[in-house]
């Protein structure tokens, strides 16, 4: 049993079925006696670089156990899918419990959609949160200028 | 002392941390520039490579 970290790049066209291809990569793992400690749905990030023509992909994590044999017949179904454009297998010594910063950041900017909902109606009963959170950002923003130098 | 900001543990998702360390060409910078441990720079090169084939990171600025 080795302890594994993939990640997998779909096909940003195939977002809305990402529920079946994860439920049909679950299985596919259950099959060949691979145990899913944790997954991470990251969603739909702008590429570095194009791959395939794609700009965006759907990013997956995955800690999983396994055999190292059986992870060859995984990789060459993988391989054949043509959903998927990006995958990786990397061996971990340990899990690290806790939620991957792209995870974390994946989950920040969700919510700041339906945040700034909430926001539009604190409006109209208080302007300052509203204030404060505009001061947050661009002090954020001089912070990487800060980097940059 | 150091001006980068370096975590306990590397790792390929930390994008943030990874991106102090290339240039806005995309290329790695020495570690004579960087100032970081030899043993430090290993880890960080490593990181970034993985990112860069994820396409967490770009390999360059010439990608099309």
């Amino acid at each position: 049993m080795k302890k594994y970290e993939a990640v997998i790049v779909l096909n940003p066209n195939l977002s809305s079925k990402v529920d079946n291809f994860k439920k049909d990569f679950e299985k596919l793992l259950k099959d060949n006696s691979f145990n899913i400690v944790k997954s991470e749905d990251i969603g739909r990030r702008q590429l570095a670089y194009s791959i395939a023509n794609h700009n965006k992909g759907h990013y997956i994590l995955f800690n999983l156990e396994g055999d190292p044999s059986k992870l060859l017949e995984i990789e060459t179904k993988i391989k054949y899918n043509e959903s998927i454009i990006r995958h990786l297998f990397l061996v971990v010594k340990e899990h690290n419990g806790e939620d991957s910063s792209l995870f974390v950041e994946s989950k920040n900017k969700k919510p700041e959609a339906s945040e700034v909902e909430k926001d539009k109606e604190d409006v109209k009963k208080d302007p300052e949160p509203v204030k404060e959170d505009v001061e947050d950002k661009s002090e954020a923003k001089q912070d990487e200028g800060e980097d940059n130098e | 002392m150091s001006k980068y900001e370096l975590p306990k543990k590397f790792d390929y998702k930390d994008i943030d941390i990874l991106k102090q360390f290339i240039t806005e060409t995309g290329k790695i910078i020495p570690a004579r520039v960087t100032g970081v441990s030899a043993s430090n720079q290993r880890k960080v090169t490593k990181s970034i490579k993985i990112a860069r084939f994820l396409a967490l990171l770009p390999y360059t600025d010439m990608h099309q």
